[in-house]
């Protein structure tokens, strides 16, 4: 009798999913958006990136006030020249597999990195050469000094220079991505448990040895205090919030700005910005085909461009949700400045436009008609153009086209473009050495492909000086040669924000988010 | 009739092999780069260039078409390009889902339809009929997402009954699977329960008025046998072919259920491949339910032989 109770209990335990309680703490999130390529080296968004920091560990990393501290290095010393830098690894790191991690894993994955992002590429212009002295030691020797180099090595933008173990690196072609996930971050990549496009399962990585020091931003020690971290890709935010609400999610990033008012009515439920940094929403000008290859044009353009409109259209005219800084620099960028930017003026963008000789081509925007940010700018923009006298024709598309269609060349008539609406990250707007949207390299540039050579000297002597008073003047005087050249107009600085359940603690607000020092009741 | 069954089945190659060189050729015009999505932002044209080789998307449309196509012959659907995990792989995390849902829903919505549409049929001209017809009316015109979400407020939120959103796989226990299945699978058989009721309707209300039912009344026959034993049975087959049609509409992928209750099902697999370009996963997919198209269509056809022995291949 006993017998048969205990087997009709395993089969009711069984069918009812009743197992026992394995005493594992499990913290889901439902990240911003699913890891479309699980190699934070070849896939430079941001994504790949917050993926790269679950699994791998950085040379150096920035703290929370962005300033730049050791992370794998124990010490580093440099010449009196500036141009030979010897670092030494902290003893007893290794990967989750098992294998210590040596002077030749950093250097095959510094290289491979540093020929795709765009500070090692800087930092290779410089004649960086990398040798290894012994297991824990290794130099990086340039041919002349660069005051940017903690700055690259410690990079939080993507892609960013982790640390990958050499073996699994040295047959890699160019753009092939890598084959396993081991690094030696805090958490472990459980692959056999991944779904794509639903589930991605960290570990606790038993192995890592943080550092003494306390978590800050992305430095410190990066201790793991849950046992598990679940990153459930939900695609509906409605659902997503409700899941936070029921407690089947912990923390919900990046919710959009018209649930944040839903997202606070929930029992408990905190409501805060994931990073102090934001996005930096702009209006990206193709510089090489008419209109915009007229500079008076895109002049034109920054003028007619009324901010405010699009901060009613993007984030519900809530100053809490964005920000308008007349500048080409991210609002927390320590070089913002006003300096020369012109305010919204719609007779004189017209008397411009005018002086231009503007013919009458149509101004081509791409709508990503799928997004909730990009399509109602790209609107705002359609109209405030016309009424500055341009003719305009909006092209409504998925997001892919629009990446696609942003590389193309050709004049409109033959498929190009003349405008894209786009929100890259703000670390990759905050300095005029690594600035997305103020390279000037003509075909190096980016989708616009602006050209001007003398922004170009001076982002090149900003990374040759150390005087933070010289620096500081360049940036400025940048940004003013920058409002002769428009190649982007800027709009906003947008925050994203997380909703967070009340069980969970000790979240940090670096500019990549981070499960390390977070804790669950 | 197992000639038939042959020369059916024979038939599927030529389909399907239509079916993957018009999808093969429309991905290869249709504008988008996974290369250029895989980089990103910050890629310069080298480096897009250089993961567009690494991808093999630089060798010419037939020759890719060729390979890929051998590939499938030799059961081998290629791999994601995104994730690198084989498309096999990718369809068979995401057929259970959707086998589950599919067949929750059609559960629900045979049992529910069928005795409706026979009372309906039944009470032809009554309240009770223009009740279920007006149920029908609402079950089709009221957005999936809608009742998805009621369901999600009152049974989730208010009621804590079920969860909100997810999956749980059969091996963790038939409780937590069905949990998570009782709400899209009711949100989702509104539509179908809603035709397959006024199919069952239409069918039986013209199998009601042949001569044999008058003889069947006529010598005393009670209404329910008459309704479930004669009629029913003879009105089956445009019923059936309904629910033929609807199980091949449901393995394609219910992606807005899906999506509202984050099931990781083929829709949402073949919405996020085509949102990325990723040419395997997609020309995969469309294989998998052409397949499926070709496989019910021939299982409805054998089913006629068993409910109707007039028919015959």
């Amino acid at each position: 009798m006993k017998h048969k109770f205990l087997t009709c209990a395993a089969v009711v335990a069984v069918m009812f999913g009743l197992s026992p309680a394995m005493g594992q703490t499990t913290l889901r999130v439902k990240p911003p958006g699913d890891v479309k390529v699980l190699d934070p080296t070849i896939a430079s968004d941001s994504i790949a990136r917050n993926f790269g920091y679950m699994i791998y560990d950085t040379l150096f990393a920035v703290d929370e006030k962005l300033g730049i501290k050791p992370q794998m290095v124990e010490s580093w010393t440099t010449s009196q020249d500036g141009k030979v830098w010897t670092f030494t690894l902290r003893a007893g790191l290794s990967f989750s597999d098992g294998q210590p991690v040596t002077s030749e894993d950093v250097i095959v994955s510094l290289k491979r990195w540093s020929a795709v992002d765009s500070m090692g590429q800087q930092l290779n212009a410089h004649g960086a050469a990398w040798a290894k002295t012994d297991d824990r030691t290794f130099t990086l020797t340039l041919s002349e000094p660069w005051g940017f180099v903690l700055d690259t090595l410690g990079k939080p933008g993507a892609p960013v220079p982790f640390i990958l173990p050499a073996r699994l690196l040295t047959n890699l072609a160019a753009g092939q991505s890598v084959p396993e996930q081991i690094g030696s971050g805090p958490f472990v990549f459980k692959k056999d448990e991944w779904v794509p496009g639903s589930k991605l399962v960290f570990v606790k990585n038993s192995r890592y040895q943080p550092r003494a020091e306390p978590a800050s931003g992305l430095a410190g020690g990066k201790t793991a205090k849950v046992d598990r971290v679940e990153w459930l890709i939900i695609p509906d935010q409605q659902t997503a919030l409700d899941a936070l609400k029921k407690g089947e999610l912990d923390i919900d990033e990046d919710i959009p700005t018209d649930l944040i008012p839903v997202a606070k009515s929930g029992a408990g439920i905190t409501v805060s910005r994931v990073d102090t940094i934001g996005v930096a929403q702009q209006i990206r000008l193709n510089s090489l085909q008419p209109p915009f290859d007229q500079p008076k044009v895109r002049q034109a353009a920054l003028l007619a461009t009324d901010t405010s409109e699009y901060l009613g259209a993007m984030a519900s005219g809530d100053s809490t949700l964005a920000t308008i800084c007349k500048s080409f620099y991210i609002c927390s960028s320590p070089y913002v400045t006003e300096s020369g930017f012109p305010s919204f003026n719609l007779d004189k963008a017209k008397q411009l436009l005018k002086e231009s000789g503007y013919d009458g081509t149509p101004v081509v925007i791409l709508d990503a008609a799928e997004n909730a940010q990009i399509h109602p700018a790209s609107l705002v923009a359609e109209q405030q153009l016309k009424t500055a006298g341009f003719k305009v024709q909006v092209q409504a598309m998925d997001w892919a086209t629009v990446v696609s269609r942003r590389t193309s060349k050709e004049p409109v008539s033959k498929g190009g473009w003349s405008i894209f609406i786009s929100g890259p990250g703000g670390l990759d707007m905050m300095l005029p050495i690594n600035h997305l949207g103020l390279r000037s390299n003509c075909e190096k540039a980016w989708f616009g492909w602006p050209c001007d050579e003398s922004i170009e000297n001076m982002r090149a002597a900003f990374g040759d000086t150390d005087d933070q008073a010289q620096r500081r003047s360049l940036a400025e005087k940048i940004q003013l040669r920058a409002l002769e050249t428009v190649p982007y107009i800027p709009l906003m600085v947008a925050y994203q924000f997380r909703a967070t359940r009340p069980e969970i603690s000790g979240l940090l607000t670096p500019p990549a988010p981070v499960y390390w020092n977070v804790a669950k009741k | 009739m197992l000639t038939f069954v042959v020369r059916r089945l024979l038939t599927t190659v030529p389909v399907v092999a239509f079916v993957a060189f018009v999808v093969f050729s429309i991905l290869h015009l249709a504008p988008g780069n996974p290369a250029e999505i895989i980089a990103g932002d910050q890629a310069t044209p080298e480096q897009i260039a250089a993961i567009h080789q690494a991808l093999g998307l630089d060798q010419p449309f037939f020759l890719r078409f060729v390979q890929w196509f051998w590939q499938v012959l030799n059961g081998d659907l290629g791999q994601s390009i995104f994730s690198r995990l084989p498309v096999t792989t990718l369809i068979a995390q995401r057929l259970e889902p959707t086998l589950a849902l599919m067949t929750l829903t059609l559960v629900l919505s045979i049992v529910v339809a069928i005795p409706t549409g026979v009372a309906a049929a039944a009470f032809q001209g009554r309240w009770l009929d223009r009740a279920v017809m007006a149920m029908a009316v609402a079950g089709f015109s009221v957005p999936v997402f809608v009742i998805g979400y009621l369901l999600a407020w009152i049974f989730s939120i208010k009621l804590n009954w079920f969860p909100v959103q997810g999956y749980t796989p059969l091996s963790a226990g038939l409780g937590p699977c069905l949990a998570n299945l009782v709400l899209p699978a009711c949100a989702l058989s509104g539509v179908y329960t809603a035709l397959l009721a006024r199919m069952t309707r239409t069918a039986l209300i013209e199998t009601l008025s042949q001569d044999y039912i008058r003889t069947a009344r006529a010598k005393g026959l009670a209404e329910i046998p008459i309704l479930f034993r004669h009629a029913l049975k003879n009105a089956a087959i445009p019923i059936v072919t309904v629910i033929g049609i609807g199980i091949a509409l449901l393995l394609g992928g219910a992606v807005v259920t899906e999506t509202v209750f984050a099931i990781p099902g083929i829709g949402r697999l073949i919405v996020d491949a085509i949102l990325r370009r990723d040419y395997p996963v997609i020309q995969g997919v469309i294989l998998l339910i052409s397949l499926s198209y070709v496989l019910i269509n021939l299982g409805i056809d054998l089913l006629y032989t068993f409910i109707d022995p007039r028919v015959r291949y």
